[in-house]
């Protein structure tokens, strides 16, 4: 068995950080890496099941086929909807582009403890692991959106330029992702209770998010208004929302989503590199 | 006195492959405390204790050396390993190496749910190399770690056996500047002991070194220029294999 020589020598620290350049090179010449999981990940994931890979289908569907029950028909949370198109569009894109940062972020907090193997056997950028998490969630996330123009068709909402824009939404959104999981994933490194309180976070965000409701119509405190648009989800849900159905969406939303991306992306990436060589002890 | 005062700089740095200088790892362990009042008067809140593992560690390996550890159970040989592989935060000291380092160690499992050709994929994908060069490869490597049908089922239906001879051949596909090897010969067959002794000395031949930590002394003698003793996280012997091997086997501990 022959080998291919790793690199050109030179005798350096073992235990220096390494500077941001190589280490975003090392990243990059990695990326494939990143592919390979999802593909794989994505087909171990239902390989058990009778239905295979449609649960990435089944899954989505059924979901917005419970939520419409609760809220649509039982609750009717639909004030403000009407006119503007339909509530189960309205509940598909919200439930949506919750879902796909919630699932994202939950397998990027784990990335660094569930891959304890890799970590003790090969050296490599450790953000490597929150990116394929990252990466995985969106490609496992993609079937969803096309339900959301399908059901937007379903529900005769009329075609707009607009529908083209939404994958450019949730490129944003994956980049906000990345970053909440290397910050997720830093957490869960230093402390492992961050897995149980997660959903938690979750819980409170997608009551705090107008996923099931319009959140003007029902929102009537100032102050309460405010903490629901400054929370980073809304303004994901709000742009998808705009894209798919044409509902007006609040201007500090939008600025709100740029700064939490913003930070979320360089501040996330930066926290996580600095403890490195924390991860290989978990 | 620390190994940087041992050697000159100018003359001897530009053939070693490994320094280790001083080198101190404290590591906090959590311990199980017996859920007693009188323990929790004597201890507090206080869950962990401190394990001094390594207690100022000097040695250097010259390019082209093969250095064999011995040492009893919680010596401290696999802290040392780690310490050089840059995956053990050190408490105090350096250490330098020369190029990059690949630790091999005991059955570490990839992914278990995927099958032997992912994590093979996995693992070099993951050291960098490119997809196409690593299937290029893997004819040879499945041969290698003699897996042939096995190697599309989940690795968690791999025997013990199996998945090191799986975890050895991934992290032998690249040749590593300096090769730490962890007890990773201590499982499998007589046959696959000999092919992967086999590979370890090629490999040295054109790695910069390779460290080897076994409780095999015959190991050792086969494939080991040189042998240290480590005991209590400190060197107790440093030189020719057969002087520290026998006073290591003379000694009591």
């Amino acid at each position: 068995m022959s080998a291919s020589r790793v690199t050109d020598p030179a005798l350096v620290d073992a235990h220096a950080n390494s500077q941001l350049g190589p280490y975003l090179r090392g990243l990059w010449k990695r990326r494939s890496y990143g592919w390979y999981v999802a593909e794989s990940d994505l087909r171990q994931r239902q390989i058990t099941t009778i239905f295979g890979s449609l649960w990435h289908l089944l899954n989505p569907v059924l979901s917005i086929a419970v939520y419409f029950l609760v809220f649509g028909l039982i609750l009717k949370t639909d004030r403000g909807v009407d006119g503007k198109g339909s509530f189960l569009l309205f509940l598909t894109v919200g439930l949506f582009v919750f879902q796909y940062t919630q699932r994202a972020v939950t397998q990027g907090a784990i990335s660094i403890v569930a891959n304890r193997g890799l970590i003790q056997a090969i050296r490599f950028p450790r953000a490597l692991l929150p990116l394929s998490a990252t990466l995985t969630e969106t490609f496992a996330a993609l079937p969803t959106f096309v339900v959301v123009y399908v059901v937007a068709l379903a529900t005769g909402t009329a075609p707009t330029w607009s529908w083209l824009v939404l994958p450019l939404i949730v490129t944003w959104q994956m980049l906000f992702n990345f970053g909440a999981s290397m910050i997720a994933a830093r957490m869960t490194t230093h402390f492992r209770d961050m897995q149980q309180l997660l959903p938690f976070v979750f819980r409170l965000l997608i009551y705090g998010s107008g996923v099931f409701f319009a959140i003007e119509n029902y929102v009537s405190d100032q102050w309460m208004k405010v903490v629901y648009i400054v929370n980073p989800m809304y303004g994901f849900i709000g742009m998808a929302r705009w894209a798919a159905m044409g509902m007006a969406m609040p201007a500090e939303a939008l600025i709100a989503s740029v700064v939490w991306t913003t930070v979320a992306l360089v501040g996330g990436f930066f926290w996580f590199k600095a403890a490195e060589h924390a991860y290989d002890r978990v | 006195m620390t190994a940087s005062e041992q050697i000159d700089p100018a003359v001897e740095l530009a053939q070693l492959s490994v320094l280790v200088d001083d080198v101190h790892v404290n590591f906090r362990v959590y311990r199980d405390n017996e859920a007693s009042l009188r323990e929790f008067v004597r201890r507090g809140m206080r869950r962990t204790v401190d394990v001094h593992a390594l207690r100022g560690v000097s040695l250097s390996v010259g390019v082209g050396e093969s250095v064999g550890i011995v040492g009893s159970n919680g010596s401290g040989k696999s802290t040392l390993l780690r310490a050089i592989a840059g995956v053990q935060p050190l408490s105090s000291g350096r250490v330098l190496v020369r190029g990059e380092a690949h630790l091999l160690g005991v059955g570490a499992a990839l992914k278990p749910l995927l099958s032997g050709r992912r994590n093979i994929l996995l693992g070099g994908l993951a050291m960098g190399m490119q997809r196409a060069e690593i299937e290029a490869r893997l004819p040879e490597v499945v041969e290698f770690a003699g897996l042939q049908e096995s190697i599309n089922l989940p690795l968690n239906t791999y025997s013990v056996g199996m998945r090191s001879r799986l975890a050895f051949a991934i992290a032998t596909l690249r040749v590593a500047d300096v090769l730490l090897v962890d007890e990773a010969l201590a499982v499998g067959d007589q046959a696959f002991r000999e092919r992967s002794l086999a590979r370890l000395r090629s490999l040295r031949d054109e790695a910069g070194a390779v460290v080897l930590v076994t409780h095999n002394l015959v190991e050792i003698r086969q494939s080991c220029s040189r042998a240290i003793w480590l005991e209590q996280g400190e060197i107790r012997a440093d030189g020719a294999v057969e002087d520290v091997l026998s006073e290591y086997s003379t000694t009591p501990t």
